[in-house]
């Protein structure tokens, strides 16, 4: 029973840590990010670059995120910004960037399955039981950013203006909010996160280069359920990871790997606002 | 007529030539596997164990004095690729024989096509038995041959009563853990449960949760070769998983890719590098002269996959062409000697092997427990037993 708990608010927390980026960007810029499981991908690659270098593994996480926020920097003025008048354009252009990523990383890194350390392994006693170490670890780092990211929203001035952008842009504009250096920065932000996630999930995984894609389909859809808003998003991710995991444990692992899209679907028909608090 | 003209024409009636002269010339060699997907850990030792067969057998004199020309296909480790692997190499670069080691999803998703383009298929994969066509012939393991020796040895040296299987949700993964549910049953075991993850599947919480609800003495997996099977072992060590583990689908290529997660683990193979022969000396120092430090370790599918291109040799030898028909009646009678022994393809179309038990150790090389002489395939396709 413990570890049926486990296993729900870990999977929980990591499918929300996964989604994160995808929500941040969503929120500010209205921008469905395709390109979100490509980001996921190059940071399995840079915790194995990382790791490969014979750097500590516990590094990978944070490089992952640095080099996630110059990339997004870049990505936002070359690709993004052009677009901001064409939204749809733009969306098409995040999947285009997607299959771009994915094959510069085939070319760079080759086809195959490939590994990075872990930087620790086995369990963690927990009361009467053992659980696996890792995710525990990527749990707590979930939490982490999701008290960082409500932080940095409620706590900062950087969050105050991107509030105001996702309120009303026009009006945060009027006021002399520079929209386009949040929305850059937003960008950055989020391509970070995802690719520190794809560094933080690859311990349990293999490394190559469609390791985001399966990825990208749950955080979408958790994020349609949830809306902009990190408590909902947490809450969607309980909601569905949670039935994942009860699907999967005792109906069948097959079913559980459509529960989290199937749920979605049906959430959204019943109440097409989904989970939204806002 | 320009010059440009005159010279393009002149340079389209070499190339013509040229084609046409290589056409007749070269014996092509179909190699559909998967580059990309599941099995990308293990296909390019493939592809490397391939090159070295065609460039020995070409400085021999090539076959019936046709050099070897090698076409590689990526099928993508699946179904749909295959069908486009296949198609291409059959019907349009119209290979002489298709000798490949894939998963079995993109197996019987080309078979269809081999039947129709009537082309020699020797199969140099294990795989899950019984998989029969008029064309195809397969010089690896089935699980007649391999369940035994792991099953077994758990029962004896850990006096392992009841099993836990955990598969890739395909025809190999379902297949090997039928066969192994029924084979612990019939030796007085029981088996607790038995769960499968879609191909692409990379988590595998729940399940592992269910094995160690169930506590079971020993666990068996049966996966696709590659990632699912690096993420369940990953994810089996992180979870505290130390009892007996077979794996019947993990190579000794993969088991040293894995590192650390791999130690310990049982399995049962028809190869492994350690064999102490001249020809599998002179087969491992031949790939390291060729491959150098971009070696892949030789492993029980890139073995049987340089066995069967000699196999193909000595039947169009044997026949005295190339000719397809002549080349499937001549297959079960020739006996090739390579890395893994002395191997003949003539029990149903199958091969009985020689198997090894073995565990892998902490530098990733795999120790032999023991050895088990010309293990007979069994009843595989009794159609094809005159």
């Amino acid at each position: 029973m413990t570890i049926l708990a486990l296993d729900i608010v870990t999977t929980a927390l990591i499918l929300f840590v996964v989604a994160a980026g995808l929500m941040v960007i969503l929120g500010v810029m209205k921008l469905i990010n395709f390109a979100h499981g490509a980001f996921l991908t190059v940071g399995g690659y840079t915790a194995m670059v990382v790791t490969d270098a014979g750097l500590s593994p516990w590094l990978a996480a944070p490089a992952a995120l640095a080099f996630g926020f110059g990339a997004g920097l870049l990505i936002e003025r070359v690709i993004v910004r052009p677009l901001y008048d064409r939204p749809l354009d733009a969306i098409l252009a995040t999947w285009g960037l997607g299959i771009v990523i994915t094959q510069l990383i085939t070319l760079g890194f080759g086809r195959e399955v490939q590994f990075a350390a872990s930087p620790m392994t086995g369990t963690l006693p927990l009361g009467d039981t053992e659980y696996s170490a890792w995710r525990l670890v990527v749990s707590g780092v979930a939490l982490a950013v999701g008290a960082g990211l409500t932080a940095l929203l409620y706590l900062t001035r950087f969050g105050l203006n991107a509030r105001a952008v996702i309120m009303n842009e026009p009006l945060a504009r009027g006021l002399g909010i520079d929209s386009g250096r949040v929305r850059a920065t937003t960008f950055g932000l989020g391509a970070g996160l995802a690719c520190a996630a794809g560094a933080l999930i690859t311990p349990l995984l293999s490394v190559d280069p469609n390791m985001g894609l399966p990825w990208l389909v749950n955080s979408f859809m958790l994020v349609l359920v949830s809306g902009v808003s990190i408590p909902s998003l947490m809450l969607a991710s309980l909601l569905l990871g949670g039935a994942q995991v009860l699907v999967s444990s005792f109906v069948s692992p097959i079913l559980g790997g459509m529960t989290i899209v199937v749920l979605a679907a049906a959430l959204l028909r019943i109440n097409p606002k989904g989970l939204s608090l806002g | 007529m320009t010059w440009k003209t005159q010279a393009t024409l002149a340079l389209l009636a070499v190339a013509a030539l040229a084609g046409g002269a290589s056409a007749q010339e070269t014996v092509k060699i179909g190699i559909p596997v998967g580059l990309s997907g599941a099995n990308s850990v293990v296909a390019p030792s493939v592809v490397q164990s391939s090159e070295l067969a065609a460039e020995e057998i070409n400085a021999a004199g090539g076959i019936l004095g046709r050099q070897i020309e090698l076409i590689v296909a990526d099928d993508g480790s699946g179904a749909q690729g295959a069908q486009r692997a296949f198609d291409s190499l059959v019907f349009q670069s119209e290979v002489d024989v298709l000798i490949s080691m894939e998963t079995s999803a993109a197996r019987n998703a080309g078979l269809p096509i081999v039947n129709r383009g009537r082309t020699p298929y020797i199969y140099t994969s294990f795989y899950e038995g019984r998989s029969c066509s008029p064309w195809m012939y397969v010089n690896a393991w089935v699980p007649e041959q391999q369940v035994a020796p792991i099953v077994d040895h758990f029962m004896a040296e850990f006096e392992a009563k009841t099993f836990y299987l955990i598969g890739s949700d395909y025809a190999f993964g379902r297949g090997m853990l039928e066969f192994t549910r029924a084979y612990v049953e019939a030796n007085g075991g029981t088996v607790l449960g038995e769960d499968y993850l879609p191909m692409d599947g990379s988590d595998w919480t729940a399940i592992i949760s269910n094995l160690r609800a169930a506590a079971p003495d020993a666990l068996i997996t049966s996966t696709a070769g590659g990632a699912p099977n690096v993420t369940l072992t990953k994810q089996l060590r992180a979870a505290g998983v130390d009892i007996p583990y077979g794996n019947l689908a993990v190579d000794e290529g993969t088991a040293k890719a894995m590192g650390a997660d791999a130690t310990g683990i049982f399995i049962a193979a028809s190869y492994l590098t350690s064999i102490d022969s001249a020809e599998n000396k002179a087969f491992l120092s031949a790939m390291e002269a060729k491959f150098g430090a971009d070696l892949k370790t030789p492993n029980d599918l890139s073995v049987p996959q340089y066995e069967a291109i000699y196999a193909y040799k000595a039947a169009a030898e044997a026949a005295g062409s190339t000719d397809a028909e002549a080349v499937i009646d001549a297959l079960d009678d020739v006996a090739v000697t390579g890395p893994r022994g002395v191997i003949q393809m003539n029990k149903q179309r199958h091969a009985p092997l020689t198997m090894y038990l073995g565990q892998v150790l902490a530098d990733g090389s795999v120790e032999v427990i023991s050895t088990f002489e010309n293990v007979d395939p069994g009843e595989q396709c009794p159609q094809f037993s005159g």
